[in-house]
């Protein structure tokens, strides 16, 4: 199939490419791909998590499951990135919380592909400079609600009872949050 | 799919993760009938996603590289697969065998050497295979019994039989709230909100009170920690007519007849 407009050609080094070449068991491919995210992944697992060696547990855990479901991997349903992205924001909240993975690793491989290229270090930090932008350009209560609830997995009422704001507060805070968001990043 | 611009808010809060109780409840019953809005919530988680980039960017150790891919070797991707001989490569090695030792026997021998390692090696392959085929056989079977529920759930959400029965406070608790999903043929489902927390000796059950005869249990359940609970597809006889829902507080497991205070009840429209 011909590449769209906006999708990179597949290359040996792309991630689907290096997918592929896990599947054949190429171990240098997995490497690379854990030169490429495995920081971030770890960065992601330390936030939520707060202690070093139970991040490096989630991070060791993802790159595992990496490997062994690399060959139902479909990059059609979705891309390496986010559902590198999501396993290790879900993994660690479930570890945090002491509770049962809330999303299951198919449902995350079938995440869509955002319209965006992380796969260079380059591209890593700019995005981290944009979202973090993004977020800093929120008031702090708006902020902070987006914070509780993207890394420590709260709903709105716990938010809520965790702040001491009423419900109706939240919610509308969390819309707000998103509204500005979803003008930046389109969600 | 503009038809449906209401739940964009929405979806993106349940994509974050942040919806719970009546309006979570309300937002799953859509998007078990509507693929426009479960692809919306799969580009929403997807884009979502980047907010990990405002976490502090850390480094792991680097043992963790080394521990990662030891572990492939050692279990899945087995040692590194190295290239192949070239043919040519493989031809000229064989030419040097019958220069050197001017024997078809031995080149038969080396053959069959090379095919019992290959047969090994396939060998070792099939039984990889045949794991993982079970084990996709097992999560098909478990997949094929979710999607099952779902659908007979869908079916009740679905069917124009089903009627729809809000459930207000009864004095007990100022403040909660039920929602019965009910089809005769189909089954029933419930979500309730703002329930209080009951001692470990009680439960709350739900009531199906027919048109004619006596309430007919319809489920236990408890809350839980922000007071929501449900009960799913509970076993009733078919066909009921049903007048009147009610939730009681009852001894832990339930009773076969109401004897406690009701804290829900709603009349089927």
């Amino acid at each position: 199939m011909a590449p769209t407009p906006g999708q990179r050609p597949d290359r040996r080094d792309s991630d689907e490419g290096l997918i592929r070449r896990i599947v054949d068991g190429d171990e240098s491919a997995l490497g690379i791909l854990y030169d490429r995210y495995g920081g971030l992944v770890y960065s992601v697992a330390k936030h939520v998590l707060g202690d070093s060696g139970a991040a490096e547990e989630v991070l060791q855990d993802i790159f595992h499951q990496l490997w062994r479901r690399s060959a139902n991997f479909d990059s059609a349903r979705g891309s390496l990135s986010s559902w590198l992205l999501v396993m290790a924001r879900n993994r660690s909240i479930d570890r945090a919380r002491r509770r049962t993975p809330q999303l299951d690793d198919e449902d995350a491989a079938s995440l869509h592909r955002p319209s965006l290229d992380i796969e260079s270090e380059a591209a890593q930090n700019e995005m981290a400079a944009r979202v973090r932008a993004a977020l800093q350009a929120l008031p702090e209560a708006q902020r902070v609600a987006m914070e509780l609830a993207y890394f420590e997995g709260l709903t709105q009422s716990e938010i809520a009872k965790r702040t001491g704001d009423p419900l109706g507060t939240v919610k509308t805070r969390l819309r707000s949050a998103l509204a500005s968001l979803r003008t930046v990043f389109r969600i | 799919m503009n038809e449906h611009h209401q739940f964009e808010e929405e979806i993106a809060l349940y994509g974050l993760g942040v919806l719970d109780g009546a309006d979570k409840a309300e937002l799953e019953g859509h998007l078990y009938a509507c693929s426009a809005c479960r692809d919306k919530l799969a580009a929403s988680r997807g884009t979502l996603a980047l907010l990990a980039f405002a976490a502090p960017a850390v480094k792991p150790s680097p043992i963790v590289r080394e521990r990662i891919l030891e572990a492939f070797k050692a279990r899945g991707g087995g040692p590194i697969r190295s290239a192949p001989p070239a043919p040519e490569r493989r031809g000229l090695r064989m030419a040097a065998w019958v220069l050197v030792w001017a024997a078809v026997g031995f080149l038969l021998v080396a053959a069959a050497t090379w095919l019992a390692v290959d047969n090994r090696r396939l060998s070792r392959r099939l039984s990889d295979l045949e794991l993982a085929h079970s084990q996709l056989e097992a999560a098909s079977r478990e997949l094929e019994a979710v999607n099952a529920r779902a659908r007979a759930a869908l079916e009740i959400l679905t069917a124009p039989q089903t009627v729809q029965v809000d459930l207000s406070p009864a004095a007990v608790h100022p403040e909660p709230h039920g929602k019965v999903f009910y089809n005769p043929g189909k089954g029933l489902l419930f979500y309730a909100t703002h329930l209080r927390s009951l001692s470990p000796g009680q439960t709350y059950e739900l009531w199906l009170i027919p048109a004619q005869g006596a309430p007919v249990d319809a489920g236990i359940f408890n809350t839980d920690s922000i007071g929501n609970g449900q009960v799913i597809l509970p076993p009733l006889p078919s066909g009921l007519t049903a007048k009147v829902f009610a939730v009681t507080i009852e001894p832990r497991g339930g009773v076969p007849a109401p004897t406690g205070p009701k804290v829900l009840i709603g009349s089927v429209s």
